[in-house]
């Protein structure tokens, strides 16, 4: 009879431990991707005559990614009164990609990079702000309108 | 001489009797005890056959649109769901496979899940379902779980697996051992009694099915809850099975830091916004996934799984009647870049084919023909259940439950090498296994009455 529990335990206690689980790299061992990561550096934006500079740092694979397919910045703010369309930025070397805007009133705005490089494509999407903020653009980022997609058809 | 026998002839065949019996006596406990669950599992099976057809039929109302034009964009088609339940979490989106089938929003409030249909010309809603009330999901889980968690889907597991002990029992119960003859063996025997014929109706028809049964218990075990998981984990570990997330295992994590996401500001007055928390990435606009997804060419009829926290990725999920249609995709929340991209063909090869299984087990992969095919492994599991159960009402003694003699498994060594090997196999059939063992140690052989009921 002893033996007979002793048995039972040891298979029970067999039958959980051994239920895998999987290993932490096993995705390794399938497909893998290479997707573009967009490091973007704001600078403190002023509705004055000035123009300021923003900076995107392109990493694919841990390296620094220079020559990029393309690299566009896209502006809009967020009460519709301007947009500019998708520019080409500045390849800066060191895998930075910099655009230089002047932007003339304060308020809610929005900048989307669309890049691309070895097959990854990515369109990250920020806000921003110049200024101060008026009253209708922080209840706007208070209520849970969801933001509004930039329009334009131009996908690579 | 010649009429005498010698004595090792005779034990020999003793032996070979004792053997037969063995077997048909777990084939008989066995059968009684797991019919029951074998007749649910054919019965639920035949009805989720046909599930394409049955929902087509049911949820005509909610399924058809007629083409108009251009489709809206997934975002104001989600914003018109929104609109209707304010407080809901918008979970998943389902753009239509085809111009005239609406799209699907997913979405939870109060702990219920709910499917709002769209009219992707218009916008409107054409009404929403409680994924509670989908009958054909209620079906699914009866088959997989018995409707009762994880306890009934072990008890499915245990009768899938005892299903295989009673197709190997019953495959040596059937095989003929006199001379080679087709009548009692592959077509049942008419005219030679009653007593025959109900054995016939029940071994025959029994051996006809037995590659069918055999292929839906194997196909349908990777499902399973314990097997299944351990089974899956164990070849996408080798690099042959699903790619992690596919089946088991977790999705990639967006790849942000928390504070370089935009938050919603909590403050009243502008000024005491903190303009640094604002400022960030955004979530990726439903569109730019959907734009995505047409891009990388998923097939139509994804599932886009929408994240709701800060690591979570957008996941498109295509699971089409055709294994090699199947698609897992992950799409970073932030910066829209693809994170993984599975298809059927960057699955390993037992990957490939439990993917095949499992659209052959559920009849979509080759449509009707499938169906068919599948429903009459079905009918004959159904037939065998209930002519099994029939044999033993017609046979058993009034008082007793008129199981073969048991000779001690000890004397039929390869049943016993059999039955331990499909006990490490299936782990669950070990454990019963043991189970039995002991209760017959404790109980049965214990109590006279007992013994002589079981006929131990």
């Amino acid at each position: 009879m002893e033996k007979m529990k002793f048995l039972f335990t040891v298979l029970t206690a067999c039958l959980l431990l051994s239920a895998c689980s999987l290993s932490e790299d096993v995705a390794e061992l399938y497909e893998k991707e290479s997707p573009l990561k967009a490091e973007v550096t704001l600078p403190e934006f002023y509705s004055d005559d000035h123009k300021e500079t923003i900076e995107v740092l392109l990493i694919q694979d841990g390296e620094k990614v220079n020559g990029a397919d393309y690299v566009h910045f896209e502006i809009w703010k967020q009460d519709g009164t301007l947009h500019y369309y998708m520019e080409p930025a500045k390849e800066m070397g060191n895998g930075i990609y910099a655009l230089s805007k002047d932007f003339k009133s304060d308020g809610l705005y929005y900048l989307k990079i669309h890049a691309s490089n070895n097959g990854s494509i990515i369109s990250p999407q920020m806000q921003f702000v110049v200024g101060d903020l008026s009253k209708e653009e922080l209840e706007f980022l208070q209520s849970d309108i969801p933001v509004i997609e930039s329009n334009n058809e131009h996908h690579h | 001489m010649g009429t005498v026998q010698s004595p090792s002839t005779e034990n020999k065949k003793q032996n070979g009797n004792s053997v037969y019996r063995t077997i048909w006596r777990w084939h008989f406990y066995a059968g009684i005890l797991f019919a029951p669950f074998l007749l649910i599992l054919a019965i639920t099976g035949s009805i989720y056959l046909f599930k394409p057809q049955i929902e087509q039929n049911l949820y005509q109302d909610y399924w058809v649109v007629a083409p108009n034009g251009d489709k809206l964009p997934a975002s104001q088609q989600i914003a018109k769901a929104k609109e209707l339940y304010p407080e809901a979490l918008v979970t998943t989106f389902r753009p239509g496979e085809s111009e005239s089938r609406s799209s699907e929003v997913g979405i939870s409030q109060k702990n219920e899940s709910f499917t709002v249909f769209i009219d992707p010309y218009s916008g409107e809603s054409l009404g929403t379902l409680n994924n509670e009330d989908r009958i054909m999901d209620r079906i699914e889980e009866f088959h997989g779980e018995l409707m009762a968690g994880t306890i009934g889907d072990r008890i499915v597991e245990l009768v899938a697996c005892w299903a295989v002990v009673l197709i190997v029992t019953g495959l040596f119960l059937w095989y003929p051992r006199k001379k080679q003859n087709i009548f009692g063996v592959i077509i049942p025997r008419f005219n030679k009694g009653k007593k025959i014929l109900r054995r016939d109706l029940h071994a025959v028809p029994a051996f006809w099915i037995t590659a069918g049964m055999l292929f839906l218990i194997m196909t349908g075990l990777p499902w399973s809850g314990f097997w299944g998981n351990n089974f899956q984990s164990i070849v996408t570990n080798s690099g042959e099975g699903y790619p992690p997330s596919v089946w088991i295992g977790s999705a990639p994590a967006s790849d942000v830091k928390t504070k370089d996401i935009a938050e919603v500001p909590w403050a009243a007055e502008t000024l005491d916004v903190p303009i640094s928390d604002i400022q960030g990435f955004t979530k990726l606009p439903i569109d730019d996934v959907v734009a995505t997804a047409n891009r990388e060419g998923i097939v139509p009829g994804y599932t886009i799984f929408i994240p709701n926290d800060q690591e979570g990725v957008y996941t498109l999920s295509a699971f089409p009647p055709k294994a090699e249609d199947e698609a897992t995709m992950h799409i970073d929340q932030y910066s829209g870049a693809v994170l993984a991209d599975y298809r059927y063909d960057n699955y390993g090869v037992v990957g490939k084919i439990v993917a095949w299984g499992i659209t052959l087990h559920k009849g979509t992969q080759f449509g009707l023909i499938n169906q068919i095919v599948s429903l009459l492994i079905c009918l004959g599991m159904i037939l065998v259940v209930v002519s099994g159960f029939y044999l033993w009402m017609k046979r058993r003694p009034t008082k007793e439950m008129g199981a073969p003699k048991a000779p001690s498994i000890t004397k039929a060594k390869i049943f016993l090498f059999v039955l331990i090997g499909l006990g490490i196999l299936f782990p669950l059939v070990g454990l019963s296994l043991i189970f039995v063992w002991i209760v017959d140690f404790l109980v049965i052989q214990r109590i006279p009455a007992v013994k002589k009921f079981m006929n131990a």
